[in-house]
């Protein structure tokens, strides 16, 4: 199934979960943040929510900042 | 102490994160300057160099954090922004920053408070950096904002209190904290801030760029104190003429 990550063109398996693309880039959650098609998923979702074909993820992260 | 929506702070001096040469110096910086509020920001991760860790340790010393919109151009994005930071940190405290403009970094007034209005009624708790601008404080107070955070200067400026007056209507009006944000360049500043009645001061590249921020940031802590100490006591008035400290004697007069 293909995804776009970060601009990245992605094929992952069917029925991925937001918390499983997070496990296979070695992310762990702790300052992350994750929109799909431009909509945020709160993060008690990430573990429920199923990835589908064609969707634009984008990964945010917590840095230094003023 | 003073207060934030639920929040009391000892500590007047709020640090924001950037700049410093490693996570770890920010960390002790963080430490020697008794902070209890970090600003962090937030960006695309980078998928091929993920970046440290910075939440944890901070959680670790029980601060505050306070994620901020810088990098949103527009009330849409720092809407998009604050709700990311939202999940990224799971706070609901926000920092809202709207600067379009890439050389002075001029807070966007219009754009702000159309943001601070839909993010109170979206439940985030929004300390707005804005200009010194008394009427635009008002109205972001209006709005539900818990804090206001006028600018003494250009951000990272080091220029100090260039708003002064403005400032001082500000911090007269209000009815909730005013923090200064923005453009304080020394320990001096922070203090005139505070003898101005600030609730308290945010600084960041005047520590972070110091040769020894560790020591800078001590060095902010005790002006932040000195300061808030010389607002409760209460100044002396300036006056043009001098008058004498000692008294007048003619004991030298027979000489």
């Amino acid at each position: 199934m293909h995804i776009t990550l970060n601009a990245q063109p992605l094929e992952i398996a069917s029925s991925c979960t937001v918390t499983e693309l997070l496990q296979q880039h070695q992310l762990t959650g702790e300052g992350l943040a994750v929109a799909i098609n431009d909509a945020v998923i709160v993060k008690r979702c990430w573990s429920a929510h199923i990835l589908q074909p064609n969707d634009v993820v984008q990964l945010f992260q917590i840095v230094t900042g003023g | 102490m003073f207060q934030i929506a639920d929040r009391t702070f000892s500590s007047r001096l709020l640090l924001g994160s950037g700049k410093f040469a490693s996570p770890l110096l920010m960390q002790q910086a963080v430490r020697a300057s008794g902070c209890q509020l970090v600003t962090l920001a937030i960006k695309r991760l980078e998928l091929t160099k993920p970046q440290d860790d910075l939440v944890t340790p901070l959680r670790n010393m029980h601060i505050q954090l306070l994620p901020n919109t810088s990098g949103a151009k527009n009330a849409k994005e720092a809407i998009f922004a604050a709700e990311l930071a939202r999940e990224a940190l799971q706070t609901n405290w926000l920092k809202l920053e709207i600067h379009p403009d890439p050389r002075y970094l001029m807070p966007d007034p219009i754009e702000t408070l159309a943001a601070a209005e839909q993010l109170v009624k979206l439940g985030f708790v929004v300390l707005p950096y804005c200009s010194a601008d008394p009427v635009l404080c008002k109205r972001l107070e209006q709005v539900g904002c818990v804090a206001v955070m006028p600018l003494g200067a250009a951000i990272g400026s080091n220029q100090g209190l260039q708003t002064r007056s403005m400032l001082q209507i500000i911090i007269e009006q209000a009815q909730m904290p005013v923090i200064i944000d923005a453009g304080l360049g020394a320990p001096s500043h922070a203090a005139a801030a505070m003898e101005l009645g600030a609730a308290a001061v945010l600084v960041n590249t005047a520590i972070a760029s110091s040769n020894d921020p560790v020591a800078m940031a001590g060095a902010f802590a005790n002006a932040v104190n000195a300061g808030r100490m010389a607002y409760l006591a209460g100044l002396a008035t300036p006056q043009q003429q001098a008058t004498a400290s000692s008294p007048f004697t003619d004991f030298l007069a027979t000489l």
